[in-house]
């Protein structure tokens, strides 16, 4: 088997609060990731999806336990070296700029950048390419400010795959977004881990989506419950339901939506 | 590739423009001099009046050199602070960095008089390179109380905020001293406040202009971080820029410029501001490529510019900097915001 690419090993997320006892979202984490993968972390809204997303990418100290990265520690690693292993895709919202969309995409490559800041004919090839595979190249010249939802998600991931890393985690990628360029999106990555090879990890609060696209699925409880498999498996299991039914809803394992809960 | 043709133009018309200004400077002033008497007077030959040689050399030149180091440093200065806080109202003036530099030059004059201190008689104090000092030690106190809280908080607005409270703040002390002091002393601050690119001897002004281009071209060095920056904090570190330490060098450079402009020409209000905006407006850019050598030359104009009507060609008197400043560049503002806000109802 190949070595993962990325290694998750007895991780705690949550936060340190000052003065109180930390607060545990999640306890003991066991997972990998490997290259020509597409993993979905699904919970609903509130499980720790984004807090495990920033701990990954050491935007936040885990509680306890360790991430590797192709074998590295997170620990050990420099912002630089980081950047070398893994894009981004978050919702941080991006402020009215002149920037344009190439503009943009290009800042993918500034972990390659020489002192001179100038870009090679190398990098304007990756950035085109880049562009190309998310389709708006007949876009690339407007200000990112102008453009729609979907738009601004794929120069993001435009972004992402020029900064060319073995991993890009993509935080709600679909949120927000209308269902045809949800599927656009969705199954871009699915090809990027595919034929690309990339191993992608995103989180999703959007259960048909993820079951239909995601090779694995990270599966994330409101009261800290964790369970992963391929989607089938875990539907098949009732893990869904286990995790995700309340009082009011319920998940129809044949129909694969959720469904008001008859009494 | 219209955006770089566009690009190279404003470029030329702004280095003109620059050229022309500079010149300006040179050949007005309440004195009526001949262009052919600044030129000999500055070549330095012989059959000039003495005269105009002193008027050239020692007064109009390093005012001329002072108002335009001046100029690219608060104009790189609230470049720098207005992608740090990712905020289009941020400038030197409103995070209360000049009120510290204020702070310092105020501690100095003003203290002396409360306390009784004999400070040197003379008045004439921004010819004492300490006041430099002290003007950046002042800056560097409140720089390095928002620097504090900053690592408190994280989020970068509220730091700017902060900014604005200390700044406050700062003033409140700076009034205090104020109300407290011997008017001689009183008089010579409030003189200080109004501004002046003319207090500055050749020495001294030349001292100016070198520290502020040296470090001027230092902050270039860091036009891929700004635009990494611009994106927000996460997106930056994500392709490998140390945003921490990043901002704080940054922080460190704009204090650093905010002091040295203060120190020697008194608060200059709206230029730190304005000129950014002015940039992102002809440019039409957020590239730091761009704008950082394009706050450096428009920073330059608009202070050459402002000193040219504060000088009053022709009158007796002159203008206080800091009102002419303020007139031209706070309409500049509110124009540039006003056609953003239409911009973007389109």
């Amino acid at each position: 088997m190949r070595k993962p690419l990325l290694k998750i090993k007895n991780l705690s997320t949550g936060y340190f609060p000052k003065k109180r006892e930390s607060r545990v979202l999640h306890q003991s984490l066991n997972m990998e990731l490997a290259a020509g993968e597409m993993v979905c972390i699904l919970g609903p809204n509130g499980t720790g999806k984004s807090t495990l997303l920033r701990t990954l990418l050491g935007f936040q100290r885990p509680l306890n336990g360790e991430v590797f990265y192709s074998g590295c520690s997170l620990k050990e690693l420099s912002v630089k070296e980081m950047a070398m292993e893994i894009s981004v895709v978050l919702t941080d919202r991006i402020d009215d700029s002149f920037l344009t969309v190439y503009e943009v995409a290009a800042t993918g490559r500034y972990p390659y950048g020489s002192l001179s800041g100038r870009l090679g004919i190398n990098d304007r090839k990756i950035i085109s390419g880049a562009i190309q595979q998310v389709g708006i190249e007949h876009i690339s010249r407007q200000l990112f400010s102008t453009l729609s939802d979907g738009e601004k998600q794929k120069t993001m991931i435009a972004r992402a795959i020029a900064q060319d890393t073995p991993l890009i985690f993509l935080d709600e990628p679909a949120a927000f977004i209308d269902s045809p360029n949800k599927v656009i999106i969705m199954e871009l990555l699915k090809k990027l881990a595919h034929e690309h090879h990339k191993g992608i990890l995103l989180t999703t609060h959007d259960m048909e989506p993820a079951l239909r696209f995601a090779d694995k699925l990270w599966l994330l409880g409101t009261s800290g419950e964790f369970e992963e498999g391929p989607p089938e498996t875990l539907v098949e299991q009732g893990s869904i339901n286990r995790l995700f039914d309340t009082d009011v809803v319920v998940f129809n394992s044949t129909a694969r939506r959720f469904e008001k809960r008859e009494n | 590739m219209e955006s770089k043709k566009n690009t190279v133009f404003w470029f030329l018309v702004f280095a003109a423009l620059l050229v022309v200004l500079f010149l300006a400077n040179l050949g007005y002033g309440s004195v009526l001099i001949s262009w052919e008497e600044v030129w000999t007077a500055l070549t330095n030959s012989s059959g000039t009046s003495e005269t105009a040689q002193v008027i050239v050399q020692e007064y109009r030149l390093p005012q001329a050199v002072t108002a335009l180091a001046v100029g690219m440093a608060l104009g790189v200065a609230g470049l720098l602070l207005q992608t740090l806080f990712r905020n289009p109202l941020a400038g030197p003036s409103v995070l209360g960095i000049s009120s510290g530099a204020s702070l310092g030059v105020a501690l100095v004059v003003l203290l002396g008089g409360v306390l009784h201190i004999p400070w040197p008689a003379s008045l004439k104090f921004v010819n004492d390179l300490s006041m430099v000092l002290l003007a950046f030690a002042g800056s560097l106190v409140v720089l390095g109380a928002i620097l504090f809280v900053s690592g408190r908080i994280g989020n970068i607005v509220s730091v700017l905020i902060i900014g604005i409270m200390i700044g406050y703040a700062v003033s409140a002390v700076v009034g205090m001293l104020q109300y407290f002091s011997r008017s001689t002393a009183l008089h010579a601050y409030v003189i200080w406040g109004l501004g002046s690119f003319s207090n500055t001897s050749p020495r001294q002004a030349a001292f100016l202009f070198a520290a502020a281009l040296l470090v001027v071209l230092f902050s270039l060095l860091f036009f891929r971080q700004l635009n990494a920056l611009l994106l927000g904090d996460h997106y930056a570190r994500s392709v490998g820029v140390n945003t921490r330490r990043t901002q704080l060098i940054l922080l460190l450079v704009a204090g650093l410029l905010t002091a040295l402009a203060t120190a020697f020409t008194g608060p200059i209000a709206f230029v730190g501001l304005a000129v950014p905006h002015l940039a992102r407006s002809f440019y039409r850019s957020s590239n730091h490529g761009v704008l950082l050598p394009a706050v450096i030359l428009m920073g330059a104009v608009l202070t050459l510019f402002c000193n040219l009507i504060a000088k009053l060609p022709g009158y007796d008197t002159s203008l206080p900097i800091n009102a002419v400043t303020s007139l031209i560049g706070a309409p500049i503002v509110v124009w540039v915001i006003v056609k953003r806000g239409r911009v973007k109802q389109e």
